[in-house]
């Protein structure tokens, strides 16, 4: 058939290319006014973060322009081209168009073509890890805790960070590193996968057991006091959301006094022993070796505690009251490791002792 | 040609109706079941995700006091809403359509087909039991080992096993089926129905069954390697047994992301159908989007390790390559169907509202998948929020808009009656807010650095409003189910009649009667085209 192209009112033309306009104008305004920052990674605080980002950037011009094209043709068509009652005859039966397929086949190669070889430009600066870093840091992660042991330069272990955390309130805990140095961070695990994930690093790795894998990242000198959230990424277990960690950037100067008093507080030896109760208790397959302990009400005791599970899995030991409060909140250690914890009198009552990092070492402490 | 004397003596006894239900071989009514079946596991797992929403909907652990019990939730919404949902939904679309689409009288092989389906209740009871056997699967719908290995801290109940063993009957289900169509598509076309005259939605049935019956062992081996390291001290997957843990990754994704194909090439094969009916113009492009779904089909077996680009062991070029080249043919298909809207004349009938919802969420979803592509931003992006924004535009926006399309569309023919065009209208406005105002946040949440699969985050993190957003969203997608079940029980008893044609449809289906008779025709028109019942309609010339 040879249909007459029928000419269409003008309005409906008008009012789909009107519509099309203002929404495209929308949704660049809301680009230009900042409003749409949310849909962009947070701002980097490293050097590799940084390449992340402009790498970002470039990709996300590219999928907006093409959402912008996409969708305003799908709300060009849906708006212009409704069936109207007086359409009794067959709009034109256009079958394709080879001249159409080639462009929107050759263009859109062009560009994932183009995104490759930048991404991959990209990759080879980010992934990049040099033989001797400024700063070497060996993370383990185990079920569900995060330690950063330091290492010098021949890779022999200095100190080890065994609270992840950074507690604004006492300003101990976390993974300190000097800014303007390069770090390098290798990763292992004791048991499941992990993954090493600090936001603001725009960046994160896996950390599978078996095998090391290895990163380095600059902190940008601007950034030194500042601390970022980071966080176990992979699905690891029943406490995955309690594997949290800081990431401390600090001044170079600032950071040699960190680790000194780390250095300090790793070679410090264990309390002695008080003279009075002491309990022992062992901790091994992610299990205590008792759920009952008694001591006496309103004078110190002590436990021996030993963690006989295997290195990168960390146990303390904690007591909480019958009504749920903290009253002894101990530092964990590594497994392989011993500790003394003395703890202050108690008034009769039954407690609980538990471990802070595995939910289900639990059990009854009565004091009388 | 033009008849088929395919139709056997009629049986001489009858049988109580939920007999012949139970007992059928005829594709239709298999199809019918799959998607009934479906549907019943689509409503189970929409439930587990509103139970996801709700506790994560505020900061602190309100809602569910054990954390063990939110990490079987999301893992087993997502296996039912991919095993149990998505999958056999569009394989039951494909059972009831291929059939008909193709002048056949049924599937190649009946019995098997119903072997195919009565394994998928068997196996959604196994995987929902094992709520009731101390728990069910917690380690996420992959399953990475170690944590799903058996031990303390990782997989120690039986659940794990009960999921094992329920994704192998699914897969062989899904195996079984796979090769039906390919024997049924090969073998059983009408004289007349060249391959290039097949419509769209049985090629992508097509293409799909080659993706199942090539990867879907390759899952079940690793399944049961699975199944000996945890039951028999293999040691497979145990790294500290000589075994790798990357190595489950590896071969869990080698089928795992061709499934991704498998869940969305056949709802492109709806909207594929869908778009020409209701702009009464052909497909733009019809032999180049026969090319971009086997470019996607082949492609997709090249791209898995896209989903490992963080465990520092892949070869990370020519993945990321890969991947970004599998966009190419998919941006085809989007250009072909804005075009086929283009210069035609619109009916927004509930099915063409439903794929054009496809097409605007969808390409949300294969934009973002060039952010994975790209794997430096994929460092960034991985295992956030971000993600679970990505696979639910594609899954969702894509394939659930999609299905819903095709229910809409095929309703008239597996039931006689149509359904109702307001309720329908009312279900898209509902799920398609809802769905934006879930999932687009997820986005923002994932680049503000929220990992998925936490039960809890801290107040201070920034996230409380964008979570408060897709609860809410989350909400309104039930809320939009409820008008649709309504619709479907209101329409089966009063809907308009709806007549051998009430589209105006161009693939063979629409030149049977509403419902079809066993074995389908009893006259077949010409097949000169394409669309041979729209050439009977408008004469050849129209073409």
């Amino acid at each position: 058939m040879s249909p007459n192209p029928r000419k269409r009112p003008a309005p409906e033309a008008l009012i789909a290319g009107l519509v099309v306009v203002i929404l495209a104008a929308l949704v660049i305004a809301v680009f230009l006014t900042g409003w749409g920052s949310s849909l962009y990674p947070p701002d980097a605080v490293t050097q590799q973060g940084r390449d992340v980002r402009g790498l970002y950037d470039i990709v996300f011009a590219f999928g907006l322009a093409i959402f912008i094209l996409v969708e305003g043709l799908i709300v060009w068509s849906v708006l212009r081209y409704r069936r109207r009652p007086t359409d009794s005859d067959l709009p034109t039966q256009t079958h394709g168009n080879n001249i159409a397929e080639v462009i929107w086949t050759v263009i859109p190669t062009a560009i994932v073509l183009f995104l490759f070889v930048i991404s991959w430009q990209t990759l080879n600066k980010v992934d990049a890890v040099s033989a001797r870093p400024d700063i070497r840091i060996h993370a383990i992660a185990g079920q569900f805790q995060w330690q950063f042991e330091y290492l010098d330069q021949d890779g022999k272990k200095v100190a080890t960070q065994l609270t992840p955390a950074y507690d604004t309130a006492t300003g101990a805990g976390g993974m300190a590193v000097p800014v303007g140095r390069s770090v390098q961070v290798t990763l292992d695990s004791p048991d499941v996968i992990h993954a090493f994930y600090v936001p603001r690093f725009l960046f994160k790795r896996d950390v599978v057991p078996g095998q090391t894998n290895t990163f380095e990242f600059t902190v940008d000198a601007s950034e030194a006091g500042q601390v970022f959230r980071g966080q176990c990424a992979e699905l690891c277990g029943t406490g995955h959301r309690l594997m949290l960690f800081s990431v401390i950037a600090l001044s170079p100067t600032a950071y040699d006094a960190w680790l000194n008093a780390l250095i300090e507080k790793s070679n410090a030896t264990p309390a002695p022993l008080p003279s009075g109760t002491v309990l022992n208790v062992t901790a091994e397959g992610i299990k205590f070796d008792t759920t009952t302990l008694d001591v006496p009400a309103d004078s110190p005791f002590a436990i021996a505690f030993t963690n006989k599970d295997p290195a990168g899995v960390t146990h303390d030991i904690d007591i909480r009251d019958s009504n749920g409060t903290v009253v002894a909140n101990e530092d964990t250690i590594n497994g392989g490791t011993t500790t003394n914890y003395t703890i202050n009198p108690l008034p009769a009552g039954t407690y609980t002792f538990f471990c802070s990092i595995h939910s289900n070492m639990t059990g009854t402490l009565t004091v009388k | 040609m033009a008849t088929h004397a395919l139709r056997p003596a009629a049986p001489t006894y009858s049988r109580g109706r939920l007999y012949e239900w139970l007992t059928t071989t005829d594709h239709k009514k298999i199809g019918i079941m799959y998607v009934i079946n479906s549907f019943v596991f689509f409503l189970i797992g929409g439930i587990l995700a509103l139970v996801v929403r709700t506790e994560l909907a505020q900061p602190g652990l309100q809602f569910l006091s054990d954390e063990s019990v939110y990490n079987q939730i999301f893992t087993m919404h997502a296996t039912l809403m991919i095993f149990m949902f998505v999958i056999p939904m569009l394989a039951g679309l494909g059972n009831y359509a291929v059939p008909l689409m193709i002048g056949a009288p049924d599937m190649a092989f009946p019995r098997i087909n119903a072997l195919s389906l009565w394994m998928l209740p068997l196996a959604g009871i196994l995987l929902v039991a094992s709520f009731f056997t101390g728990g069910s699967a917690a380690a996420g719908w992959t399953s990475y080992p170690p944590l799903s290995l058996d031990g303390p801290l990782k997989s120690p109940g039986t659940g794990q096993d009960l999921w094992i063993v329920g994704l192998i009957l699914i897969g062989t289900s899904s195996i079984l089926g796979g090769i039906n169509f390919l024997v049924t598509i090969f073998k059983m076309r009408a004289p007349g129905m060249t391959l290039f005259r097949m419509p769209i939605m049985v090629w992508t049935v097509l293409v799909t069954s080659v993706l199942v019956v090539m990867a879907t062992p390759v899952i079940t081996s690793a399944l049961v390697m699975l199944f000996i390291d945890r039951n028999y001290g293999g040691r497979f997957f145990d790294p500290f047994g000589g075994g790798s843990a990357v190595l489950y990754q590896n071969i869990f994704w080698f089928y795992s992301h061709p499934a991704v194909y498998v869940m969305i090439l056949p709802a492109m094969g709806v909207i594929s159908e869908v778009l020409p009916v209701f702009s009464r113009k052909p497909l733009f492009g019809f032999k180049a989007f026969i090319f971009a779904t086997a470019g996607i089909g082949a492609l997709g077996f090249s791209v898995w390790a896209h989903h490992m680009f963080t465990t520092g062991s892949v070869f990370l070029p020519f993945f990321s390559l890969m991947t970004f080249l599998i966009a190419v043919p998919t941006g085809v298909k989007m250009f072909n169907w804005v075009f086929t809207l283009f210069r035609g004349q619109l009916t927004f009938s509930t099915p063409l509202i439903f794929a054009i919802g496809f097409l605007t969420m969808f390409l949300i979803g294969g934009i973002n998948g060039a952010f994975s592509a790209s794997v430096p931003v994929d460092f960034a992006l991985h295992d956030t929020y971000w993600v679970v924004a990505h696979i639910h535009y594609v899954l969702f926006g894509g394939s659930v808009f999609g299905i819903f399309a095709g229910l809409y569309y095929w309703f008239p023919k597996m039931s006689g009656r149509m359904l109702d065009e307001g309720l329908g209208k009312i279900q898209f406005v509902l799920m398609f807010i809802g769905f934006n105002l879930t999932f687009f946040p997820m986005q923002m949440l994932g680049l503000a650095g929220m990992p998925r699969r936490i039960a809890d985050y801290a107040a201070d993190a920034g996230w409380n409003d964008w979570n408060m957003a897709a609860t809410i969203g989350g909400f309104l997608i039930a809320a939009s189910i409820l008008p649709f079940i309504w619709n479907v029980f209101v329409s089966l008893r009063n809907g308009k009649i709806a007549g051998d044609d009430p589209w105006e449809g161009n693939t063979l289906e629409w030149a049977t009667s509403s419902p079809p008779p066993p074995y389908n025709f009893d006259h077949l028109p010409e097949i000169r085209s394409e669309r041979p019942v729209f050439d009977a309609r408008h004469g050849r010339g129209a073409h």
